[in-house]
């Protein structure tokens, strides 16, 4: 059924995007604490390894080359480590780094979107080289200037080389031919040198300048390449390296005639010469590398075990689990509560009956707890946009993220990572202060912060994004509203509440500018849309000059709802349990009416409106009377009133379907209803949408 | 059920109407409403049903009669007397719901009758008259004397509802 190639496809994407996520942490990390761990060193190196070797298999080569440059560079900077590149070159690595994996992202996106990929990342390889130059020059000068020293103390023996051999105190030369017309011959030299660097620190080469000058090449394809050694045992290891590299035609190894002897010869004091400049240098290159061994048996091991216990499923596998899940909870309660068993009295069927009931709801928990995921991965992805506007803008912003771990099904966290990041642009751009000196004044710490949290509340997952900015000024807002027609009475009537939604109405945008970050006025109402479409509220609060906080409530699962069985004449609608606050019987007395005639009862030394669901949804029913119908008081939204309805049902389980797309163009979510289910008996019952149906009440003139 | 209904009302229609069946002729439903012979691709028809609860839906307009259950699926139900602004008939016993599949667009269409399975020339359906107000539908033929067949646009349908 599954095209294999596709199959390959979606697990290179799935494994080449976690990898990215990963090391954007990484990176963010690293990038906090100034420096890389070898650790991260290790890490990064071993992603870009991995993404080198996918990509490779899948034919991605601007990828491929992009992850094989990186690699290069890291592996350069663990043979080196960290240390050996100063603080403004770190610097520019990490900006190189951040731009590197934007752009494998994006050439990861245009996989996605089966766009061809682009053909040249030539500057983006220039760009890593001539950083990577630069750190190894850099790294170069010091133990260079040793060596020289050192070769004059321990190799003052050699003699002069040979005529054609550049006198430099080398012990011995590699002769480099490349292959016939293969061109560029300096720029391959010139990678040879980086490779054999790796290894080998203090190679001379000749010509000197094959980087920056292209005529080196006439030079090179004449009379060779030459690599200088002063050991035997980096001779060799440079020889394996230029057999396996590209164009190389043939080697040859020359020695000066006269060094030929004591290269042979003081090879334990080459040795020993070779630890002695360094010391300190040798050191934690060898614990970086007992580290590196360490971490890489751990990191083994760590594979090892999650290849046996993780293994990814496609999502639609999943859906399709989920809806057969729905199917069995409904034919399980329409077997159980078949009216042909009405009144019979079976008590081992009543006993099996409650078995089943219990795997299923077992089955139910672990099929939805399969789809659930941490919020995480929507919530490190702030991190780096938090980190790229503090540049741009040029603000100091901490980002405090809490309970990352929270789990919630997964479509819910495709759903909010776009209003989260909405929120965390509207902090950055709008909220945090311009100047530092403006928080100061103001009493605050000079580093903004935005706090990005999750947490469980019974059947709702609750985010907020809050900042310690300018907050939300409400004659602003105002202001604003009125020139965009937004108000609908006087501007003094506005309770701080009003205002704060008014930011929510569409089109509406405080910022005056249009920035690259936010501020073309499709924001917030955007935000409450997406939250709203997987069933959620948006709620904002704010002070000003104290912040702002944005509140969404979602709940867990939207498939499955414990709802409230009703009937109102002959239909039945389910109301979410979760909405329910109590269900009452009150006599005709105690309803009051306003000037409209709209009901109205106290509950609780408050007052509720009451809306009568047959009148509003034009329903024959004998039930009009308050005292022979029940009312149900329920909340959602913000909104609280009371429901009255014919009887209650009873509860139970439902599976919210959709209802049919072609209704859609009907508006008929704005009468509040959120959906429907099939009951037990076949019969279809209309999940109610308790906030939206307060709305439509008002809108139908109730 | 649908395939033998359909062999069913072949033979029939053979027999009755004598029309033969020849390779590049098309095969249509014909059912009743208010009066009128309409036709609708056979390939569209997923199945007829007769036994069914509709579930009324709020707020929509009246053509629409509400939903059903079909084997686990929510298929709406659209009356097409009142789409066609005619006035509404109470159930009877023959009346029932015919169920499309219009590019895997489930939905139903409520009728007065079904009556049977015609082949019809493709050539054969004229045009309808340009200032015609009838609407959702494409054409219309002659069957005999007094039969007069209005071909439903059965894209229509579903468009309207987007």
């Amino acid at each position: 059924m599954d095209n294999g190639m596709e199959n390959m496809l979606d697990m290179y994407l799935f494994e080449t995007n976690s990898l990215l996520e990963q090391l954007d942490e990484v990176l963010l990390e690293a990038e906090k604490a100034g420096t890389f761990t070898t650790d991260d060193v290790n890490e990064i190196f071993r992603i870009m390894h991995t993404i080198k070797g996918s990509s490779a298999m899948m034919e991605f080569s601007s990828l491929m080359t992009i992850a094989h440059r990186i690699e290069d560079l890291f592996y350069f900077i663990r043979e080196n480590t960290i240390d050996s590149i100063d603080e403004k070159h770190k610097k520019e690595l990490f900006d190189l780094m951040f731009f590197s994996t934007d752009m494998l992202r994006a050439e990861v996106e245009k996989v996605e979107n089966n766009e061809p990929l682009s053909s040249n990342v030539d500057s983006f390889v220039e760009k890593v080289n001539s950083f990577l130059n630069k750190i190894n020059n850099k790294s170069e000068e010091a133990p260079a200037a040793e060596a020289s020293t050192a070769s004059e103390n321990g190799e003052s023996s050699s003699s002069a080389p040979a005529a054609e051999l550049p006198k430099d105190g080398s012990g011995a030369f590699l002769k480099i031919i490349f292959d016939e017309g293969c061109g560029m011959e300096n720029l391959r030299a010139f990678m040879v040198v980086t490779a054999v660097k790796d290894i080998y620190e203090n190679l001379t080469f000749y010509p000197p300048d094959v980087e920056t000058n292209p005529e080196t090449a006439a030079v090179i394809i004449e009379k060779g390449f030459l690599l200088g050694f002063d050991t035997k045992e980096t001779l060799e290891k440079a020889v394996n390296i230029i057999k396996n590299s590209g164009n190389v035609q043939s080697y040859e190894v020359l020695m000066p005639p006269a060094a030929a002897k004591t290269f042979e010869k003081p090879e334990a004091a080459a040795e020993k010469k070779e630890e002695q400049p360094k010391p300190e240098a040798a050191s934690p290159k060898a614990a970086a590398a007992s580290a590196a061994q360490h971490n890489a048996a751990a990191n083994a091991m760590h594979t090892g075990t999650n290849k046996q216990s993780l293994i990814s499923v496609n999502l639609s596998k999943l859906d399709k689990l989920m809806a057969l899940m729905g199917e069995l909870v409904i034919t399980e309660s329409m077997v159980t509560s078949s009216p042909e068993l009405q009144g019979l009295k079976l008590d081992s069927f009543t006993k099996s009956a409650r078995q089943l009931r219990k795997l299923t709801d077992e089955l139910q928990d672990t099929v939805m707890s399969i789809r659930m995921i941490p919020v995480a991965g929507a919530f490190q992805k702030m991190n780096r946009i938090v980190r790229d506007m503090g540049k741009s803008l040029n603000k100091d912003v901490r980002l405090t993220i809490i309970g990352e771990d929270t789990e919630v099904d997964k479509t819910i966290v495709d759903n909010i990572a776009d209003p989260i990041m909405h929120m965390v642009r509207n902090s950055m751009d709008h909220g945090i202060e311009e100047n530092a000196e403006d928080r100061v004044s103001a009493g605050k710490n000079p580093q903004g912060e935005i706090i990005l949290s999750a947490e469980h509340t019974g059947s709702e997952v609750v985010i907020t994004i809050q900042d310690d900015g300018q907050g939300v000024d409400p004659a602003k807002v105002l202001e604003k509203a009125r020139r965009n027609g937004v108000l609908t009475k006087p501007e003094s009537e506005y309770t701080q509440k009003e205002v704060l939604a008014l930011l929510m109405a569409p089109g509406f945008s405080t910022n005056e500018q249009v920035t690259e970050y936010s501020g073309r006025g499709v924001g917030m109402d955007v935000v409450k849309k997406n939250i709203e479409k997987i069933g959620g509220v948006v709620t904002i609060s704010s002070e000003l000059g104290k912040g702002m906080c944005t509140t969404m409530k979602i709940p867990l699962t939207m498939a499955i709802v414990d709802g409230m069985e009703v009937s109102v004449g002959k239909s039945i609608f389910t109301i979410p349990i979760t909405n329910i606050r109590q269900s009452f019987k009150i006599s005709s007395e105690e309803v009051i009416y306003d000037a409209q005639g709209q009901e109205i009862v106290k509950r609780m030394d408050h007052f509720y409106p009451i809306i009568r669901v047959h009148s509003l949804y034009n329903i024959d029913t004998e039930i009009t009377n308050m005292e022979d119908g029940i009312l149900v008081w329920v909340e959602g939204g913000e909104k609280s009133y009371c429901l009255f309805v014919d009887e209650l049902l009873g509860e139970q389980q439902v599976v919210v379907k959709p209802l049919p797309t072609y209704l859609n163009a009907y508006n008929i979510k704005n009468s509040g209803i959120a959906g429907c289910t099939i009951l037990g008996d076949g019969n279809i019952s209309i999940i109610l949408d308790i906030a939206n149906l307060h709305h439509s009440a008002s809108s139908y003139g109730y | 059920m649908t395939d033998e209904f359909n062999e069913e009302m072949d033979i029939e229609t053979v027999k009755a109407l004598n029309v033969e069946i020849k390779e590049d002729t098309k095969k249509f439903l014909t059912f009743l409403s208010d009066g009128l012979t309409f036709a609708v691709e056979a390939g569209y028809v997923s199945e007829i049903i007769t036994n069914y609860t509709i579930t009324i839906l709020p707020h929509v307009p009246s053509f629409i009669k509400g939903i059903i259950n079909l084997r686990g699926q929510i298929i709406p139900i659209i009356d097409i007397r009142e789409r066609m602004h005619k006035p509404m008939l109470e159930n009877t016993d023959s009346s029932c719901i015919i169920v499309l599949d219009i590019n895997s667009v489930l939905i139903g269409i409520f009728v007065d009758t079904v009556s049977h399975v015609v082949d019809v020339y493709e050539s054969s359906i004229s045009a309808m008259p340009p200032n015609s107000s009838q609407e959702l539908v494409k054409g219309m033929m002659s069957l005999s004397k007094e039969m007069v067949i209005l071909f439903l646009d059965c894209e229509l349908l579903i468009q309207e509802g987007y």
